[in-house]
């Protein structure tokens, strides 16, 4: 939609050639981004990696699950499912969250008595998956380094604390809310 | 100081792996593997949406909105270019990314603009597509209070980045 009505108006005031301009200028922006992009992703996806095998993120869904059987007091088996999302979520990871995220889904959908209609702990999961909680948005640093800042990482500390605010809403309102 | 931050987490993290006996240069390249997948996925998307804003910004037709828009975001200090980010973010990862790298490289990624567009991005999710995604998976049809409580979640998450972003920008 934004890119008919983009090339109408454009056509109409600039002529043919500045929409074309236009159209390949974007295209090579994606691709001079991406490429940009590549090696701060290699970076952050291989110490993502030392992160996992040297046990880290385990350690920090460990040190999470006493606030998981706060949020979470039914979950039962999803527990462990729900922590590794939730941390890997937190260190900016959204791809590797989001298998064990599903997994987790299923692992509460088996004791969901009504399989059409939302658990509590479901709804509780998805809105804490919402509000984000950030320590490290990796990709987020590479981006604003493709994109020439001087401080990719100025942005870590604002970005936690929002988030924290975030998760601290969606938490309260889901304990406000009726369990039934 | 904040700036070392990041560089000191990555050092921490790597000596622990050591002390763990890991081996790092394997789980490393492990890692990064999916690095080029994944930047293979991002691309068409990203090229895509990089496309229509560039074609909607040079027609003018963004400032259009923008300035139709100014009179509401200007009373409460909210910067209108933002806008279109904060609306699409909800739905598209890969869109709210080309918005915010859009805006980066028009007006500098160290700009003020740019700097909360980023803060933006980081701290807030792409609610419906998770949601969709995730209760997709299991087949539940009834969300119950997710997407409200979800949105109420995003809402702050805009507004604490813009006041977090403006009292730490420098």
């Amino acid at each position: 939609m934004m890119l008919a009505v983009g090339i109408v108006v454009m056509i109409i005031t600039k002529g043919g050639d500045a929409a074309l301009n236009a159209l390949l200028s974007g295209a090579g922006e994606a691709v001079t981004l991406c490429l940009s992009m590549c090696g701060a992703y290699i970076f952050w996806m291989g110490f993502m990696g030392v992160v996992k095998k040297s046990g880290l993120m385990d350690g920090l869904s460990k040190l999470l699950s006493p606030a998981m059987r706060f949020l979470f007091p039914n979950a039962g088996e999803a527990a462990t499912a729900i922590s590794m999302n939730i941390s890997a979520n937190m260190l900016g990871m959204g791809n590797a969250a989001t298998p064990y995220g599903i997994e987790a889904m299923r692992l509460m959908q088996k004791n969901n008595p009504k399989p059409n209609i939302a658990t509590y702990e479901m709804c509780v999961f998805l809105c804490i998956n919402a509000s984000c909680l950030e320590l490290l948005p990796s990709g987020l640093i590479a981006l604003r380094q493709a994109c020439g800042s001087t401080a990719p990482a100025s942005i870590v500390l604002p970005t936690f604390l929002s988030s924290a605010c975030a998760t601290i809403v969606a938490v309260l309102c889901c304990k406000l809310l009726p369990q039934a | 100081m904040i700036s070392a931050l990041v560089p000191i987490f990555v050092l921490l993290v790597m000596l622990y792996a050591l002390i763990r006996r890991v081996d790092v240069f394997s789980a490393f390249c492990e890692g990064a593997t999916g690095a080029l997948p994944l930047i293979g996925t991002i691309l068409p998307c990203l090229a895509a949406m990089l496309i229509a804003i560039s074609v909607f910004r040079e027609s003018g037709a963004m400032d259009f909105v923008v300035r139709l828009l100014e009179p509401l975001c200007d009373p409460i200090g909210f910067d209108a270019r933002l806008l279109p980010l904060v609306l699409l973010r909800p739905f598209s990862g890969s869109a709210a990314m080309a918005i915010n790298s859009d805006i980066m490289l028009k007006y500098g990624a160290d700009s003020k603009v740019g700097y909360l567009a980023s803060i933006l991005v980081g701290a807030s999710e792409t609610v419906f597509y998770t949601v969709a995604l995730y209760f997709g998976a299991i087949g539940v049809k009834r969300t119950r209070f997710t997407i409200p409580v979800a949105m109420l979640a995003t809402l702050v998450s805009v507004v604490t980045g813009v006041i977090f972003g403006n009292l730490f920008y420098r």
